[in-house]
């Protein structure tokens, strides 16, 4: 039956034929190339791939001669390519539409047969999920019936740390815990682009990780009986680092627990209700309860009530439905074979889509009392819980909360989460650089810090944010917005009045002897002090902290410039990243001494950045979170700019194009040389045929982003860190290597967008991207990259409608994300299942 | 009554799992049947220390002038070992010279290093605190993967419970050092008794513990039926997504038979520890002696040909250490030189270092004493000593000091000889990636690199010291 979604699906994309289903020891028919193939690779494609030519050690003339194994692997070759027209090489004279549907068509037939189809498998992944010809989709002329397969969609990790404290039945702050003993199993792919398909499945990996979750999580669900029964203390732990406890155990263990002798089998019914309800979130049903009533008498006969118990409560965790979201539908196929979710099913889909918990009271409610069964009740449920601000509050990612930065809270974090997955710059996090590099201001994510990185992330994090709170035009504003936070780290009101005390402050003491009788000065000044509470620290016992307040306003005030609202020397200080925004840096912490301070000594006169407390503020040669330092490290190595794979991200994100996979013998180096720019070791290196026939895809659209470096700071000029080049050296610490420079070049080739008036030479990423942001087809492929994300699947041809009600809904809301997602969450495709999976 | 032994224990229903990872889906446990004609695996133990290890440390006190200028100015040299004496420290490795390498000059910058290095130097990155900083398995289980067993690796640790990276107690299992995979960090063995009972749980003589073994095996057994039954109802991918998962959990269940099958084996090395190896709140130098025991009897049994040692760590407070028996030592202190007793800093940490030695000591001869193939065990045995965080108590990583012992089949030509590798930044430097993958590469992992490269490194990182192979 999987066949059947297939069918439904992919209809042209890889033939009839694949959809036969052959067992696996059904002897196939022999093998032949009938006279209509034999045409079309006669004239196609033979004249490379034959005897004597054999480009790309590939022949074609042989195909009957080959045994199996090898005439499959030749067939999957040539339907990969076939398929993503990568051939006949573009220079060559292209098969017509209908030869190249005849070729895949037989193709998927005979792969089809022994069930060897690699595209097949693949075209379920994230990598491939511009597959479906963009012009199709959008056009209009789709009009098969949508839905989703019927479904098993693993848990997100997310979903798996709020269902384990569903387990325990936290609710509010008490849901803010880490739970110590359990170890996430699950985990997202590290790149660009919708990360949460529901393709994966449960490996032995999982197992193992889960198997010491469940005993972990058993034995605090049964903790507070076992001190109730005596058979542990109240203040008795086994790890002295995993002191927290459940308030209570569930009355039906607790019941257990406490018995004297076997259990009645009420009371171990009773047990088994409360662990699946907990866990599964169901009843057992009749099978179910009777195995585990066997179970569970079992292990009590073995072990007593205490661990006969636990035995059950260890099974229910490991049972595979706590770890899989469950979409099948319910009720009669209608007549196009669909089921619509179970209300139950419902609830859950809706409520996973836009947050990480469980439904609510009133969603479960909604669906308990037969008011999930329509497309207007999804539009109810989905608007109401985007109206609720509190349900899903949380960090965009608590991941990224360390000692240094808190994740930006938000109300729905899921939803800025599509946006991190979709621009990527999180991965700058694994992007580790060498410090001095950055003339010392960039610090790698180490023990408790997620470094430089970790900051620019967070505000990324936040200017999505804000655009997503106005919720107009936003991916616009997304892609050429110049407006950024940049050490944001309180909010307006309360940075402008920090600034004010600290201006009211230099005022009122730059007349005074401050220089040579700090102590006095405070104690005479005590009361004035007091009264501004941005400057509490200073007191009569740390006369020397005015010095350095005195010395900061004076390189702040004292030269026309505003401060940053942190003082450098506060405990703890790591705000050091501004230079990567292109502004100037802040100071060092001990520019201006500390509380010990006696001497009130001049600093070094340098450029330092006027902060504008009132943020999200506009940075000169930036346009949106693509010239985003967070982004542009993301998407660099560790020692240069990348344009091959910021190129690839364009292609790909924003123009729906592919990018076929490097060859798996190329061993892709940029070569040194001592007087070139990268760009133009770039350009050398991708020249030859063979590799600038992806490259062209890439590189004309990555070299625009030249004008930034490796570190996402702007630049007209490229060190060439080559020894040939150095012309001062530097001792790493307050000095730095300096080396002879190029000029770099910044132009680049905008193709792709669907509209002449965009696509052309371009001079710069900016003059890309402010044409990007006009196209169409950009806008498109971020909806169709949402549909990706609120689905867990790639789109195919049927699921054209729904995409393009999305688009229609943005475009008519004035470009509201949020009319993305309930046009999304009340289509066909996320309501609707296509039959349940085969039942033997 | 269950008391605090029983959660640990119960807890390592899971764990010993746990101790088998990564290989799951991969090795059948057909594949640990000895066949006819087969080879004996290889077996590799690798022991950590915290609080860095002095390269002068390593220095036999028997160089020339012209040699120990060499080191001073840390350039590339070998010497022939067996012609000069060990640092005093050194002295129980006297018998075992032949098979003893001190390498010098490895670096580990691209680790994260100084107090505290999670499992940086096993994994060459910089781990921290957190499971996304895992970037892969650590060198000792890619090792074990090339070399399949009933258990896979076992982990035993004298935990840290001080500091930035401590553990909530001694006698616990909790994260260790070493790392199955991408985010998913090992568990590893607190204590002498805590290790036993799950190690050799499969020929306890405790009725508790025949129990609990009964539990878990039916807990299995019934978990397993059902997810199978489940999986049957679906084809496809559906399919898939509860068979793997059934198929895991026979896997376990299949490995457990196969150590049910080594009961005799299992149950003729299964350690007998004194009873002071079993105390609670034993020294730190009874609880790395009790480790060694478990360590021996695990490799001897043929429950597992991997083991990775935690002899200590920055933040483990060291009991029992020679002449200072009534303290507490504090590792960190010492690392900034605090003497105790009367007994300065470096003194302490030769004193500690001695009782690693004589512990080294046992594992070789041990190995030596167990016939195996035509020669004795130890012949395919490698022993790594090295410290978790670089040269020092504040290491910068340029420099990871290795004491290496290698049986006769050993595939690296090191056996009998000083080793100084070129300086960081020199030309031809190598780090700890281009060991590991040395290794790696050795023993059939063609690897082209393993591990981070160092950022401040400006020539080419990758790849193995060719010059170690046999045949470099």
């Amino acid at each position: 039956m999987a066949s059947k979604f297939l069918h439904a699906h992919w209809p042209r994309v890889l033939g009839a034929g694949a959809l036969i289903s052959v067992a696996a020891h059904a002897k196939p028919a022999d093998f032949k190339v009938t006279d209509g193939i034999a045409v079309i690779l006669e004239a196609r494609c033979q004249s490379c791939h034959e005897d004597g030519t054999e480009k790309g050690d590939l022949r074609l003339d042989n195909l009957e001669l080959l045994p199996l194994e090898a005439r499959l692997d030749t067939l999957n070759r040539m339907q990969e390519q076939v398929y993503f027209q990568q051939m006949p090489p573009r220079d060559k004279r292209q098969p017509s539409a209908d030869e190249r549907e005849t070729l895949l068509a037989w193709l998927a037939n005979e792969l089809g047969r022994h069930q060897a189809s690699r595209l097949e498998d693949k075209l379920r992944y994230p990598d491939y999920g511009n597959a479906v010809d963009h012009e199709r989709l959008f056009s209009g002329k789709i009009h098969a019936a949508a839905s989703t397969p019927a479904r098993r969609w693993l848990v997100s990790p997310q979903i798996f740390e709020q269902r384990v404290k569903d387990v325990f039945g936290l609710e509010g702050r008490e849901r803010d815990i880490a739970l110590y003993g359990v170890t996430n199993p699950f985990t997202l792919p590290e790149k660009s682009g919708v990360r949460y398909y529901d393709n994966d499945i449960l490996s032995g990996g999982h197992l193992l990780q889960m198997m010491a979750n469940a005993q972990w999580i058993s034995q605090k669900q049964i903790r507070p009986a076992r001190v109730k029964n005596g058979e542990i203390r109240a203040d008795e732990f086994a790890d002295a680092r995993d002191r927290w406890s459940p308030r209570s155990t569930p009355a039906a263990f607790e019941e257990v627990i406490l018995q004297k002798g076997m259990p009645a089998e009420k009371q171990l019914a009773a047990a088994i209700h409360t662990q699946f309800g907990l866990v599964l979130r169901r009843e057992p049903d009749e099978a179910e309860l009777g195995k585990y009533l066997d179970l569970t008498r079992e292990a009590i006969q073995l072990g007593g009530n205490t661990e006969g118990l636990r035995q059950m409560l260890v099974a229910v965790l490991l049972e595979s439905e706590f770890l899989y979201r469950l979409e099948f539908g319910s009720g009669n196929p209608d007549h196009h074979g669909r089921k619509m979710l179970s209300p139950r099913e419902g609830a859950y889909a809706i409520s996973y889509a836009l947050g990480d918990r469980g439904p609510d009271a009133a969603l479960l409610e909604a669906a308990a009392s037969g008011k999930l069964d329509t497309r207007e009740d999804y539009h109810r449920e989905v608007t109401r819980l985007l109206d609720d601000k509190e349900y899903y509050k949380g960090s965009v990612d608590p991941a990224f909360t360390t000692s240094k930065v808190t994740s930006h809270i938000t109300s729905h974090p899921r939803i800025n989460r599509f946006f991190r997955d979709f621009f990527g710059y999180p991965m700058a996090v694994k992007i580790f650089k060498d410090t001095e590099r950055s003339e010392g201001y960039y610090r790698n994510p180490d023990r408790g810090t997620l470094g430089t990185p970790g900051f620019l992330v967070d505000e990324a994090d936040r200017i999505v944010d804000w655009h997503l709170q106005r919720d107009r035009d936003v991916f616009a504003n997304l892609l050429t917005s110049d407006k950024f936070f940049v050490y944001h780290n309180r909010g307006n009101e309360e940075g402008a009045k920090i600034i004010r005390e600290w201006r009211e402050a230099y005022e009122h003491f730059k007349h005074t002897d401050w220089k040579n009788d700090p102590a006095g000065i405070v104690a005479a000044n005590i009361e004035f002090i007091k009264a501004r509470p941005s400057m509490r620290e200073l007191d009569e016992q740390r006369p020397g902290l005015l010095m350095a307040y005195m010395l900061f306003f004076e390189d702040y005030f004292g030269k026309g410039r505003t401060p940053f609202t942190t003082v450098p020397w506060a405990h703890g200080y790591t705000f050091h990243h501004s230079t990567f925004y292109g502004l100037p840096p802040t100071p060092a912490i001990y520019r201006y001494g500390n509380w010990r301070s006696r001497e009130a000594k001049e600093p070094e006169p340098m450029e330092l950045w006027d902060y504008p407390a009132e943020q999200p503020f506009s940075i000169p040669n930036r346009m949106g979170i693509l010239t985003h330092p967070a982004w542009l490290i993301a998407h660099s190595t560790n020692f240069h700019a990348d344009p091959i794979r910021r190129g690839r991200w364009v292609r790909e994100k924003l123009l729906a194009g592919r990018v076929p996979d490097i060859p798996i013998t190329v061993d892709a180096q940029v070569p040194e040389h001592p007087h070139k720019t990268f760009r133009e070791r770039v350009e050398t290196v991708t020249q030859p045929e063979s590799c600038w026939k992806c490259h062209y895809s890439m590189n004309p659209l990555g070299l625009s982003f030249e004008m930034y470096d490796d570190f996402g700071r702007y630049r007209m000029e490229e060190f060439l860190e080559n020894p040939e080049n150095l012309i001062k050296q530097g001792n790493g610490k307050t000095s730095f290597n300096q080396y002879k420079t190029l000029p770099v070049v910044t132009t680049g080739k905008l193709e792709g967008t669907g509209d002449p008036r965009l696509d052309g030479d371009v001079k710069d990423a900016i003059d890309m991207i402010g044409r990007i942001a006009k196209s169409d087809r950009v806008r498109q492929s971020i909806i169709r990259h949402a549909f990706r994300f609120y689905m867990g699947r790639n789109e195919v041809l049927s699921d054209s409608k729904a995409l393009i009600d999305a688009d229609r809904a943005y475009v008519q809301s004035g470009g509201s994300f949020r009319a993305v997602i309930v046009s999304l969450l009340t289509s066909d495709c996320f309501i609707y299942r296509t039959t349940k999976p085969t039942e033997s | 009554m269950t008391d605090r032994r029983d959660f640990i224990r119960n807890a390592f229903l899971a764990l010993g799992g746990l101790s088998l990872p990564g290989a799951l889906p991969r090795v059948s446990a057909s594949q640990f049947a000895p066949r006819p004609g087969d080879l004996a695996p290889m077996r590799f133990i690798f022991i950590h220390k915290g609080n860095g290890l002095y390269p002068s440390f390593l220095v036999p006190p028997t160089f020339s002038k012209e040699e120990m200028d060499k080191e001073k100015r840390r350039e590339a040299f070998t010497v022939d070992l067996t012609k000069h004496s060990l640092p005093d420290w050194m002295g129980p490795l006297e018998a075992h010279k032949d098979n003893l390498t001190l390498l010098q000059g490895l670096s580990g910058k691209m680790c994260t290093v100084g107090h505290h290095s999670w499992c940086s130097s096993l994994g060459v990155f910089k781990a921290n605190e957190r499971l996304s900083s895992i970037k892969w398995a650590t060198v000792d289980f890619e090792l074990a993967k090339l070399f399949p067993s009933p258990l896979e690796h076992i982990e035993l640790a004298c935990f840290p419970t001080g500091g930035g990276n401590a553990r909530g107690g001694l006698d616990t299992i909790a994260m260790g050092f070493s790392a199955r995979g991408a985010q998913q960090a090992n568990y590893a063995f607190g204590s002498p008794r805590i290790a036993v009972d799950e190690i050799f749980k499969s020929v306890s003589s405790d009725a508790g513990g025949k129990v609990r073994y009964q539990l878990e095996r039916k807990l299995l057994e019934f978990v397993g039926g059902n997810q199978a039954e489940l999986a049957h109802r679906f084809d496809g991918i559906e399919h898939r997504k509860i068979g793997n998962y059934a198929q895991s959990i026979e896997d376990i269940r299949v490995r457990n038979r196969k150590v049910d099958e080594m009961a005799d084996i299992v149950k003729q090395h299964a350690p007998k520890l004194d009873a002071r190896y079993l105390a609670d709140g034993m020294s730190t130098f009874d609880r790395q002696a009790g480790h060694v025991e478990v360590l021996l009897s695990s490799l001897i049994s043929g429950l597992t040909n991997v083991v990775a040692f935690t002899i200590d760590e920055l933040g483990h407070d060291y009991t029992g250490i020679t002449g200072l028996e009534a303290e507490k030592v504090n590792m960190h202190d010492v690392g900034h030189g605090k003497s105790y007793g009367g007994v300065a800093a470096d003194d302490i940490r030769k004193r500690c270092g001695e009782h690693h030695m004589t512990l080294v000591d046992r594992i070789v001869s041990r190995l030596k004493s167990v016939p195996e193939g035509s020669g004795t065990m130890f012949d395919n045995t490698m022993v790594f000593y090295f410290p978790d965080g670089g040269e020092t108590h504040h290491a910068h990583g340029t420099e990871f000091p290795f004491v290496v012992l290698s049986g006769s089949n050993s595939r690296l030509n090191i056996a009998g000889q000083y080793i100084r590798l070129p300086y960081w930044g020199a030309e031809n430097h190598k780090t700890l990636g281009n060991f590991y993958t040395t290794l790696l590469n050795a023993y059939g992992n063609p690897i082209k690199h393993y591990g981070s490269f160092d950022m401040a490194l400006k020539h080419d990182q990758s790849g193995p010291i060719k010059q170690m192979f046999m045949h470099g």
